[in-house]
């Protein structure tokens, strides 16, 4: 008898002080390019999603994509820095971003950076990085249209090409043709 | 291509308690950007960025959140009163036309949330509305260009097969 509330009392005292853990927020941020192919002034699609796997909420986010070079990349759509107030703890966020590059060839697509405070009062910031896609190949667009595009004006000039094959032995049978039913008229009408 | 323009907006009085922490008599100049060439791109993006003008100044830190055919978003924001709304979407799912971009702000946004609480179906009359149009994604031609000249060519050659056989006949 005395065991066992000795043992409930030891099992209240742990369910009390487990959860006892910081009540933070913790931010995990995924940066992804949604593109089939990279190809030299084409879209290239960034999407950041930003999750909040803590029990706080994160504030005063702001998430920078320093890895895009204005030389080389311009922003067609949407913006490489970002702040958002307040994530709620386990909800996420995203921002999509996309940019066209001017030269092909191999790319490192480096990870964005974000800083937010773990909680509502919070003083110090704190700084996380985003998954990092790692290198792609950007494609040169003579590479990829030759590839890909429709070829319409090479199957026209191909037409074209064919035709003499095909317009000169019809034109002569026609021409025979008909000068052969023209001969054979009058001797009808006779 | 990001094409500027004014939006139509429809402003929407807030009723009651009004808190001065809100939005007075929101005005909106929206750009927006959507993937046009599918073909490259796994998913298609929409993004719009605006900016917000309010009669009384915002105080800072001021969110918005929107929704969006059903999704809930968060706004981003991109510079002084500048804010940035995007999604993806699938190719398959993706349609043209106006997609409504409905805006609230954090006190919106709460009670929209509580009265979802109670009813799913329930809507609470957003700060301003923008409207996204897409004019739609090339996603490739509708027949390769291969199989039409396959096509023609068989058309060709069974017309004159025909021919043949009927003058031989």
């Amino acid at each position: 008898m005395a065991a066992k509330l000795l043992y409930f009392v030891l099992f209240i005292a742990a369910a009390v002080s487990a959860d006892d853990e910081p009540v933070l927020a913790r931010l995990l941020v995924s940066k992804q390019v949604l593109n089939k192919y990279l190809v030299e002034n084409m879209d290239i699609l960034v999407k950041y999603t930003l999750f909040n796997v803590g029990s706080a909420p994160a504030v005063e986010v702001k998430l920078v994509d320093n890895g895009f070079h204005p030389d080389v990349f311009t922003v067609v759509g949407g913006q490489l820095t970002a702040e958002i107030d307040r994530i709620a703890p386990q909800t996420n966020v995203s921002h999509v971003v996309t940019v066209r590059s001017n030269k092909y060839g191999y790319f490192n697509f480096s990870s964005a950076e974000v800083t937010y405070k773990a909680s509502e009062d919070a003083t110090d910031v704190q700084y996380s990085i985003s998954s990092a896609p790692g290198e792609g190949a950007i494609v040169a667009f003579k590479d990829y249209d030759r590839k890909f595009s429709s070829h319409i004006l090479d199957w026209a000039a191909f037409a074209v090409m064919t035709l003499p094959s095909l317009a000169i032995p019809f034109g002569l049978w026609y021409s025979s043709k008909s000068k052969y039913e023209k001969l054979s008229k009058p001797k009808k009408g006779h | 291509m990001v094409t500027k323009s004014f939006i139509y907006i429809i402003t929407i009085a807030l009723i009651g308690g009004i808190c001065a922490e809100s939005c007075q008599n929101p005005k909106v100049e929206a750009s927006y950007f959507t993937s046009l060439d599918a073909t490259v791109v796994t998913q298609i993006a929409y993004i719009t960025e605006f900016t917000l003008k309010c009669d009384n100044t915002l105080p800072e830190n001021y969110g918005l959140y929107a929704e969006v055919d059903g999704k809930s978003l968060t706004a981003a924001r991109i510079g002084e009163n500048k804010y940035q709304i995007s999604w993806t979407e699938e190719p398959a799912k993706a349609r043209s036309g106006v997609h409504q971009i409905n805006i609230l702000d954090e006190e919106g946004w709460a009670s929209l949330r509580r009265a979802r609480r109670a009813d799913p179906a329930a809507s609470v009359a957003p700060l301003l509305a923008i409207q996204l149009s897409h004019p739609g994604s090339y996603s490739g031609p509708w027949v390769n260009s291969e199989i039409l000249a396959t096509f023609i060519s068989i058309l060709v050659a069974y017309t004159a097969l025909r021919n043949k056989s009927k003058i031989l006949a």
